[in-house]
């Protein structure tokens, strides 16, 4: 219905490392729609599958959790990233900047010598 | 790592189920809120809001079991809840759990302790780096069973060949060599060359190996000491070396100490190693006195065959030199170490692994069919969880994870009586079952176990799954039973099949023993004591000193009243080892001297006259020796029948001369007086070699160091043995006289037979058993299946006895269709035990019959008993059944 892209593959989990930097501790619904406000509403985040994926990060240690209350006074898990996370950031952004610098490369270039 | 970290985490997150799903709980319901107030406040009307809220999510449930997945392993969770599963059916039918746990103990068990035995012959290397380069080289002549290399030939070769890294040689059969200092021991000395341990890969694990210049003729006496020695005798000492001890009555310096492990490439004993001290400055060709046993390690690129290629310009070369008559049966044999080693064990060997294999796949296909009933009889609980949602792939590995369960279990109690069995077969095993008292169950063979466990887990496992739970097995009707069915009838007439060869296998190695046990030998053992005495070069140099010895113990023994007669002689029959000379050196006047071929071995004995009473051989020509015979001027001799047919057929060979020349030496003229009757005298097996015998003269020219009194008693063995023994150590306390009586000579050579007959009738009786079992199980599902048919069949008036018939004809279809497929096995196989066999010919057919008639009985009665039982259904009971 809504024409909007799904979150691809493997790039949920830096979307949230990224958004938890960006933002602070932050509960699971605040990532998902802090992730969808920054594409612009052009990605539509299951939330379904950002609980495992939350879950992976923190069984990985890139991220903490403790539970906090809510603007609205709820009970919430909050979730932060920690030491390990930045540095996986890091990492993860370095390469994902430069994959996408690759295939830019890719598409642009045959433009140029045509 | 961060990978790992998290398996952790998930592994513990298998444990903590309860906490966090309410925290999921909490959590989604707050996400949930949370998405609903921003809805309303984006306008929506509550239950929009809501319902929007739950869209995004995807469904609850949906996400808190992709949560939970990823919370634990998903798979341990099911592995862990499929085994408790499995414990649960088990304890439930606890007879049934027995009955496949024993059955499974049994052949693991079996095989397991098989295995450990064969392993050390077939497959474990031997105790030498890189063993597969090592071989054993030399000439093979019809009078040496293992090849062997002349001194000077050995030489020639050594500074010749280019195939081998290195070469050794040692001497056969060792020597005896005495400590003389206090304490003295006898020991057994091997005399190696220098090059010996380097060869083969091992290194002193104190001291120095031996150098070149130990070997030279005069070089200052050195030896390497066995661990065992060390230890018993030097107290592992870690400063032996450099120590002397008095060896023979000479001073020998201790250089070095052999690693525990270690030992013979002949496997021969050795309690030490000292230089064979060559001098190989007086060897020649022409006249080759001195034996050696050859080895080699092979250059890394040359094989086997390579070498023996690469030999053979320097075996036609060294032909030269071998007296005429042998050349034609003399040849050049290459072969690895190990080839030499197991020579005679590997059929044996071979034989009992696959009869324990056959036993094992008997009792696989015995849980296998239990599955299979059981499998049936479940059928609704499985198509039960089919429709709940189970996927084919899960119900498949609920079966796989029940059979390995069971065979883990059986495997476990299978060890257990591996350990057990291996007890009994070392304690029933003869002599000289190569390296089976290293028989042990290390963790290569506990692996060996594990893996068929395992492997018949998964055999077994496979016969269930093949049936697929239908929407029909719902009802529990019976349906398309008639399929599997065929299913475990073909595996109980393979069952039977297996047994038939077994058993017919085992039938022929007894039927081979009994001959042998009843081998006619010639001679009488009842009432005989044999003491072999063995006399130290050292003590005894001569042969003045050691006929003073032997004639002082037969005048003491004389004495011992209970001693009825006596005699001596250099050796004893049955087993071999006897002197030897070839046909063609015997020489008759007025005969043609052969000067082609040997014309065959023929043995000969030195007896007092007393020999052949007391072993009670006959004289059936002419006389035997007399006291008179063994003045040194006297030259007579007696033959045996064999041989006497052999030199003078259809003639009185009584009074006729004969003498023995070869190699240019001649021997005296000698009458013959006598003829004896034939005695066993290769062991039990081999043929007889013809053979003489010469009266035990006091002549110096006889050289008796080794020898045997061997006397006739009424009294008990044990009574006399002490008496006798007294005698001789008051002669000498240093000789070491070994005792025994005739009947345990001989019955030590049926050891070996005796032991593989047992072993596989052993396991041919397990089999009978696994099959009656196997028929039981499938008639009696047979009848349970049908009873519902039964009571029909009676309710319109079949009688007890046509039921009956009905069942048993069923039951003997495949029973007879699997027992002529037995013996169509049972006669291929045999020709794989024709070499163990003695006198028995492979495809005997009475045992063939025989081996089907008891198999056949045996499924007759395991069919009968649920047959009856079918006979006797009440229709009724029947037509209500279920």
């Amino acid at each position: 219905v809504e024409n909007k892209a799904d979150v691809w593959q493997g790039t949920l989990a830096l979307m949230v490392l990224k958004t938890l930097q960006a933002m602070g501790p932050l509960h699971g619904y605040g990532i998902a729609r802090r992730i969808e406000q920054i594409s612009g509403d052009l990605l539509n985040v299951n939330y379904g599958t950002l609980y495992p994926a939350l879950l992976k990060l923190e069984q990985e240690g890139y991220i903490d959790c403790e539970w906090g209350v809510s603007d609205n006074n709820r009970k919430a898990k909050y979730y932060k990233l920690t030491r390990a996370g930045r540095k996986q950031l890091a990492k993860e952004a370095r390469e994902w900047q430069q994959a996408t610098d690759i295939l830019a490369r890719f598409l642009t270039e045959p433009e140029k010598t045509s | 790592m961060r990978r790992f970290r998290a398996w952790l985490v998930r592994l513990g997150g298998l444990f903590r189920k309860e906490r966090s799903d309410a925290d999921l709980a909490v959590e989604l319901e707050s996400h949930l809120q949370m998405h609903i107030e921003d809805n309303v406040r984006a306008g929506m009307t509550p239950e929009a809001a809501r319902r929007d809220a739950l869209m995004r999510l995807r469904g609850v449930e949906q996400t808190k079991e992709g949560y939970r997945d990823r919370r634990g392993l998903p798979w341990l969770d099911t592995l862990l809840q499929d085994l408790r599963f499995a414990l649960r059916m088990l304890a439930a039918k606890p007879g049934f759990a027995t009955v496949a746990i024993l059955t499974l103990a049994l052949g693991i068990g079996a095989t397991t302790a098989v295995f450990s035995v064969v392993d050390r012959v077939l497959f474990r290397s031997l105790p030498y780096p890189h063993d597969e380069k090592l071989v054993s080289f030399g000439v093979k002549a019809p009078f040496e069973g293992i090849e062997f290399m002349l001194a000077p030939e050995y030489a020639v070769l050594r500074s010749q060949s280019t195939l081998f890294e290195s070469m050794t040689s040692l001497t056969p059969g060792g020597a005896d060599c005495d400590i003389t200092e206090q304490n003295p021991i006898r020991l057994s000395c091997a005399l190696v060359q220098s090059t010996f341990l380097s060869t083969f890969g091992i290194r002193p694990i104190v001291g120095r190996d031996f150098v070149r210049e130990d070997d030279r003729p005069n070089a200052p006496r050195v030896a390497l000491l066995s661990y065992g020695l060390w230890k018993s005798r030097f107290a592992a000492d870690p400063n032996v070396t450099g120590k002397t001890m008095s060896l023979d009555g000479k001073q020998v310096l201790i250089i070095g100490v052999l690693p525990a492990e270690f030992e013979m490439p002949n496997l021969g004993p050795a309690d030490m190693l000292l230089p064979q001290a060559l001098d190989e400055s007086a060897l020649d060709r022409n006249n080759p006195r001195v034996v050696l046993r050859a080895f080699a390690r092979l250059k890394p690129s040359v094989t086997v065959e390579q070498a023996r290629a690469g030999l053979e310009p320097w075996f036609q070369d060294s032909l030269r030199f071998v007296p005429p008559q042998f050349r034609a049966e003399v040849s050049l044999r290459v072969r690895s170490l190990r080839d030499r080693q197991i020579e005679d064990s590997r059929v044996g060997a071979w034989v009992l692994l696959g009869a324990v294999i056959a036993v094992l796949l008997l009792a696989c296909t015995n849980v296998a069919n239990l599955l299979v009933v059981r499998a049936v009889s479940r059928q609704r609980e499985l198509a039960v969880r089919a429709a709940l949602g189970a996927s084919r792939a899960r119900l498949a590995r609920q079966t796989l994870t029940e059979s390995l369960l069971l065979a883990l279990l059986g495997g476990i109690a299978g060890c257990g009586l591996a350990y057990l069995l291996l007890r009994v077969f070392i304690s029933i095993a003869p002599e000289g079952i190569m390296r089976l008292r290293q028989a042990s169950l290390d963790l290569r063979v506990l692996g060996f176990g594990l893996a068929v466990s395992l492997a018949s887990g998964v055999l077994f496992a496979v016969a269930p799954a093949l049936s697929e739970p239908t929407p029909e097995s719902l009802t529990g009707k019976s349906t398309g039973s008639a399929g599997r069915g065929l299913v475990r009838q073909v595996l109980v007439a393979g069952q039977i099949a297996g047994s038939v060869i077994l058993l017919a296998g085992a039938g022929l190695l007894l039927r081979s023993l009994w001959r042998i046990q009843s081998v006619p030998l010639g001679l009488e053992t009842q009432h005989v004591v044999t003491a072999q005495i063995s006399l130290a070069e050292h003590r005894y140099p001569d042969t003045p000193k050691q006929l003073a010895f032997f004639n002082e113990v037969e005048t003491r023994l004389n004495r011992i009243p209970g001693v009825t007669q006596l005699a001596l002689s250099d050796t004893l029959p049955p087993s071999g080892g006897m002197q030897a000379t070839f046909f063609a050196s015997i020489e008759v006047p007025g005969r043609p001297h052969p000067s082609q071929g040997t014309g065959g071995m023929v043995g000969w004995r030195m007896v007092t006259p007393n020999y052949f009473p007391v072993l009670g051989i006959q004289i059936v020509r002419g006389r035997g020796f007399t006291e008179e015979d063994r003045a040194p001027t006297e030259n007579p001799i007696i033959l045996s029948e064999a041989l006497a047919d052999k030199m003078f057929p259809q003639e009185n060979p009584i009074g006729k001369s004969l003498r023995f020349s070869a190699f240019d030496r001649q021997g005296p003229w000698r009458t013959i007086v006598g003829v004896a009757a034939n005695v066993k005298n290769n062991g039990l097996i081999a043929a007889a070699d013809p053979e003489f015998y010469i009266p035990w003269k006091n002549d110096p020219e006889t050289y008796v160091r080794r020898g045997y009194a061997t006397f006739r008693t009424p009294l008990s063995p044990a009574a006399v043995v002490p008496w006798t023994r007294t005698e001789i150590i008051g002669l000498d306390p240093t000789v070491p006289v070994e005792f025994a009586t005739m009947e345990g000579r001989v019955s030590k050579l049926t050891q070996r037979p005796r032991f593989d007959a047992i072993l596989l009738s052993l396991f041919a009786g397990i089999a009978v058993v696994l099959a009656a079992l196997g028929i039981y199980g499938v008639v009696s599902f047979f009848v349970s299946q049908r009873t519902q048919e039964i009571g029909v069949r009676m309710a319109l008036g079949a009688t007890p006895r046509s039921i009956l018939r009905m069942v048993l004809l069923n039951a003997a279809r495949w029973t007879v269709g699997g027992a002529l497929l037995g013996l169509l096995g049972a006669w291929f196989s045999a020709r794989l035990l024709q070499s163990l066999l003695f006198e028995v010919h492979a495809h005997d057919p009475l045992l063939l019959a025989l081996a089907l008639v008891i198999l056949l009985t045996v499924g007759f009665f395991a069919a009968w008993v649920p047959a009856r039982r079918a006979a006797r259904v009440d229709p009724m009971v029947a037509l209500r059944y279920e």
